[in-house]
């Protein structure tokens, strides 16, 4: 789906560099960016659907070098959430909004009128939305339901859940893990928060200073503290405390294994397993 | 580079008392306003290059001057078809295209643009807006509040072009089609975008004003600035050389 081979970018003004990136995301997989800021995330998601373009090297997305494709070209097969969706939102009825996206790609009326309703049922929306005025989670959704309306094949989600409380974030989250298991949509997302990333990713991409550090399956990356360390990644508390309690608690990831594992071990001096390996 | 940044340096022009520089650039100005000769107009433009090239800033003056030739350009166009005196110049059958009147008017009412508004451009390059702000309160007595005003105004800038980069990016990624070579689509494509920048100004107004009331704005005195802005020798030469051009300017040419 994505394709990068040796990408080279950087900034007029010296920022962030990226040197010599080569990785391939395949049709269907979740992939987290981590890394600390400035390790190049937003730069490499950006590099993905054209708003950037590389210096050297070659982005291709689905096949398409974004080199010479226009982005409002590659807008229809990539979708982009940013971070703020204030930028996005220029419409004056959260209808109207929705609708925007698929109007510039030139999608016919009764589709647009028939995607926009399903949207708004499933984002539970109501269509005469003033937009300015709702709160930071349902402009969010807001901004969601317009990207995902147009059906696209890549999904990129910059840091998609920041300032969201808990449950708007799992309830976005899981409306893309759904999409992306039954519809084969594939995501790149881009995050800071570690628990997001071990429940939702497939595939972990750790970036540092613009150089990948690490790439493998998301229950590896996050067991292997040395690797987020260096790339100066707080790690989820579940599996950091699984590895410090040891070997016997190699898959626990999430709160409920945590204590599936503390009921079975019960007896047996977990703690002392741990000093062992000390 | 942006072209109203401060350049920093210790140049005779930097050295100058903002006030001095602030009255000096509009006494300059004023001078190629009364001026009416094309060849002193273009005598201004040079003269004011020529200064800034000894202060270190010759690269700065001449790409303000080639961006302010095009604004000039624009007022050359208009001049020269509207004024219709004096004689034929280009003639088409018996219609009369350009006058001599015309050509002579439109090419000093561009020059005097570029000449009075030169000065003006470079007064940021050599004045940081913080000391232009607090000398303004210092010495001309203006209230906080207004000089406030005008820095913050400058200080916005940046920070609104970015902005209006970030939401252009944000709208190119969802297929609107910024890199059409149409013109009259493109504005048409850049005028939803005003939304979301003007959304996001105002709020960027309020915070910033909060934060300046929590940290006790209104409690700021003339007093309260711990830098001084003395005039000097040479300030006082500065207004006597410029005084003295806008008197032979409105005298002579």
């Amino acid at each position: 789906m994505i394709r990068f081979e040796h990408v080279s970018f950087g900034y007029p003004n010296g920022e962030t560099t990226i040197e010599d990136l080569s990785f391939h995301i395949q049709k269907g997989d979740f992939v987290a960016l981590i890394g600390a800021n400035g390790a190049g995330k937003s730069t490499i998601s950006r590099l993905c659907n054209g708003l950037l373009r590389p210096l050297s090297g070659r982005v291709y997305l689905d096949g398409q070098d974004t080199l010479i494709t226009p982005t409002s070209q590659l807008a229809k097969k990539a979708g982009f959430l940013f971070q703020n969706p204030d930028r996005q939102i220029c419409e004056n009825t959260v209808e109207a909004e929705i609708a925007f996206s698929m109007k510039v790609q030139g999608w016919p009326a009764d589709k647009i009128r028939e995607r926009v309703a399903a949207a708004l049922e499933t984002f539970d929306l109501q269509g005469d939305w003033f937009p300015f005025n709702r709160s930071r989670g349902e402009r969010q959704r807001i901004a969601l339901a317009g990207v995902l309306a147009c059906e696209p094949e890549l999904l990129i989600l910059d840091e998609p859940t920041t300032g969201l409380d808990y449950l708007e974030c799992i309830r976005i989250m899981d409306h893309i893990k759904m999409l992306n298991l039954e519809k084969k949509i594939t995501v790149l997302m881009v995050s800071h928060d570690m628990e997001l990333v071990q429940d939702y990713a497939g595939r972990v991409l750790v970036l540092s200073g613009g150089k990948l550090l690490g790439d493998g399956p998301v229950k590896e990356i996050m067991k292997n503290e040395p690797l987020l360390r260096q790339a100066r990644v707080l790690p989820a508390q579940i599996p950091s405390l699984a590895l410090a309690f040891g070997d016997r608690f190699a898959d626990v990831f999430t709160i409920r294994e945590m204590y599936e594992a503390i009921c079975r071990e019960k007896g047996r001096g977990i703690c002392r397993a741990g000093r062992e390996k000390e | 580079m942006n072209l109203l940044n401060y350049v920093p340096g210790n140049s005779f022009l930097h050295r100058l008392n903002p006030i001095t520089k602030l009255a000096a650039a509009f006494l300059y100005g004023l001078a190629c306003i009364l001026c009416g000769s094309i060849l002193m107009e273009l005598g201004f433009i040079v003269l004011m290059i020529a200064v800034c090239a000894v202060a270190g800033l010759g690269k700065r003056a001449l790409r303000l001057t080639r961006n302010l030739l095009i604004l000039g350009l624009f007022m050359f166009v208009l001049q020269l078809f509207f004024v219709r005196t004096g004689e034929a110049l280009v003639q088409i059958g018996e219609f009369v295209l350009i006058t001599t009147g015309g050509l002579a008017s439109a090419l000093l009412l561009s020059l005097r643009v570029v000449a009075t508004m030169l000065p003006l451009m470079l007064l940021f390059a050599i004045t940081p807006m913080n000391d232009l702000c607090n000398a303004l309160v210092k010495k001309a007595h203006l209230p906080y509040r207004y000089a406030f005003i005008l820095t913050t105004a400058f200080r916005f800038v940046p920070l609104f072009s970015t902005e209006f980069h970030e939401i252009q990016d944000a709208q190119k990624a969802r297929g609107v089609d910024f890199e059409t070579k149409n013109l009259f689509r493109k504005i048409g494509l850049v005028a939803p975008l005003c939304v979301p920048l003007l959304v996001s100004s105002l709020e960027k107004v309020n915070s910033s004003a909060i934060s300046a009331e929590m940290r006790g704005f209104h409690l700021r005195t003339r007093q309260s600035g711990y830098k001084e802005y003395p005039f000097t020798g040479r300030d006082v030469l500065i207004f006597v050389i410029l005084i003295s051009l806008v008197v032979f300017s409105a005298l002579f040419l």
